[in-house]
């Protein structure tokens, strides 16, 4: 059983179509890696499937269930996220930005709540930043905070939507080392990034998506060495040639 | 002795009614701290509504808004104290003072106060990033808890600035109140100089209760500045 089955999904803006007709499942302890250029629809899909975004039409299961008869508080619980801009509380804490959650999500004490934090703090490695607040952080400290405020609300799944992608160069490793440890520890991770190496090295499979249709999913062996589109071929060319 | 400005005898004139002058401030002060508080307690909603209320209530509240916020200050005080059928509600002993002027007062200034608060607050609460809420909904929280936890303690910190603009002016403009003959600072100074021989006294009574108005909002600006210091988010700016 799939853990995440998207069925035949249709997403437009207005007369912009973003979406069309995507279908894909992954299961459990999973890393999928979505890529494609921009505008393809890549965050519409991730934000589709924790409804911070309606599809047109389509299913999305979670867990055999159709997320849209779950409450979406419910599923979002479930479906952590962690955002490209990093979307930090400012008047919060690293610690208190993870607290929030758990203290009014998931009803756990201040003392709980705090010592949850912290073991996720310490697991992203920034146990040492309880106190600081966002400002006070690198954008590298940022993302890792993020994660693990995602993480903390114990996800079935995590959608990471381009994690990296307004970090400076030298603070992008950091953030893709807690994410390969993640994917390692076997987190079930559905990410859109155009880390190429993380896509190589974590990812089970990947999807290229372009003018909101999967045009080639697939191994990353497979789609990096042999893909069956030059479309593919040319994207991830150009990329990993960026990434370099 | 020669009529004239700044005389001896004037200055000395203030001193031996200064209780009047103060009894003025209690009532400046008693006035301001309720049009304040009803200017927020009114303006603090109306500033969330404009933002996440239904339209009908959001245009409701932003077409009030827009009413008070043009008509000058001095026309409300006059149209909430003859237009309103306020009761004669006694006057205060001590101070002097008619409840019903004083509530018609505090009415004209607490609304308008309103209107202005209202839009500070409505600025702040959609200078906090869409990012922020979009993530507090993300970990599960509802639109509610995203936006008692995580917008407002924002949006009232950067208020903050705002309302000590609101504070200064709402205390200033308590004394257009003498246009309806509530006894506040304004009114007593007047009548301390309409009495028969002391209009030798007009510019000392003035200069007298500028300074005294003067005092009363710089002392609270620091302390206000001090609360915004206070809670200011480390690194931040605001």
């Amino acid at each position: 059983m799939s853990l995440l089955r998207v069925d035949n999904v249709d997403k437009s803006y207005g007369d912009e179509p973003v979406l069309n007709d995507v279908s894909f499942a992954m299961d459990r302890q999973q890393v999928e890696v979505i890529v494609g250029p921009s505008g393809s629809g890549k965050s519409t899909l991730l934000r589709c499937i924790n409804r911070l975004t309606e599809i047109d039409s389509g299913e999305i299961y979670l867990d055999d269930e159709e997320i849209h008869s779950v409450d979406e508080n419910e599923l979002r619980r479930r479906v952590g996220m962690v955002f490209q801009d990093f979307n930090l509380f400012a008047h919060l804490t690293a610690r208190g930005n993870i607290t929030l959650g758990l203290r009014e999500v998931l009803g756990l004490s201040t003392e709980e709540a705090n010592a949850k934090a912290d073991d996720y703090l310490d697991r992203v490695g920034l146990a040492d930043q309880a106190k600081s607040y966002p400002a006070e952080l690198s954008g590298g400290q940022q993302q890792r905070v993020g994660i693990a405020r995602a993480l903390a609300m114990d996800p079935e799944l995590i959608l990471f939507d381009e994690p990296t992608s307004a970090l400076d160069p030298e603070l992008i490793g950091e953030v893709l080392t807690v994410m390969e440890d993640l994917a390692e520890e076997g987190m079930t991770m559905l990410c859109v990034t155009h880390e190429m190496g993380f896509a190589r090295s974590a990812a089970d499979t990947i999807t290229f998506l372009d003018d909101g249709e999967i045009i080639e999913r697939g191994p990353p062996e497979q789609l990096f060495e042999n893909p069956e589109h030059d479309r593919t071929r040319t994207f991830l060319g150009e990329l990993t040639d960026l990434n370099r | 002795m020669e009529p004239g400005v700044l005389q001896a005898t004037d200055w000395q004139f203030i001193f031996a009614n200064r209780q009047t002058l103060l009894l003025g401030v209690v009532v400046t002060v008693l006035l301001t701290a309720t049009s304040l508080t009803l200017g927020f307690a009114l303006g603090f909603p109306a500033g969330a509504i404009e933002v996440y209320g239904d339209s009908w209530l959001a245009s409701t509240v932003n077409t009030a808004g827009i009413v008070l916020r043009g008509t000058p200050i001095v026309v409300l005080i006059f149209l909430f104290h003859f237009g309103l059928p306020i009761p004669q509600l006694g006057t205060v002993p001590v101070i002097d003072m008619k409840l019903a002027v004083f509530v018609a007062a505090m009415l004209a200034l607490g609304l308008r106060s309103a209107a202005y608060q209202g839009q500070v607050f409505r600025g702040s609460i959609q200078s906090i990033s869409e990012g922020q809420l979009e993530a507090a909904r993300s970990v599960g929280m509802s639109k509610r808890q995203a936006i008692r936890h995580v917008v407002f303690p924002q949006a009232v910190r950067r208020s903050l600035p705002g309302f000590q603009n609101e504070f200064t002016i709402v205390l200033k403009d308590t004394s257009v109140a003498i246009g309806i003959g509530l006894a506040e600072l304004l009114t007593r100074a007047e009548r301390l100089y309409l009495q028969p021989g002391r209009d030798t006294a007009v510019i000392e009574v003035l200069i007298v209760i500028s300074m005294i108005y003067f005092v009363l909002t710089f002392t609270t600006n620091r302390a206000l500045d001090y609360v915004h210091s206070r809670y200011a988010i480390p690194g931040g700016n605001s």
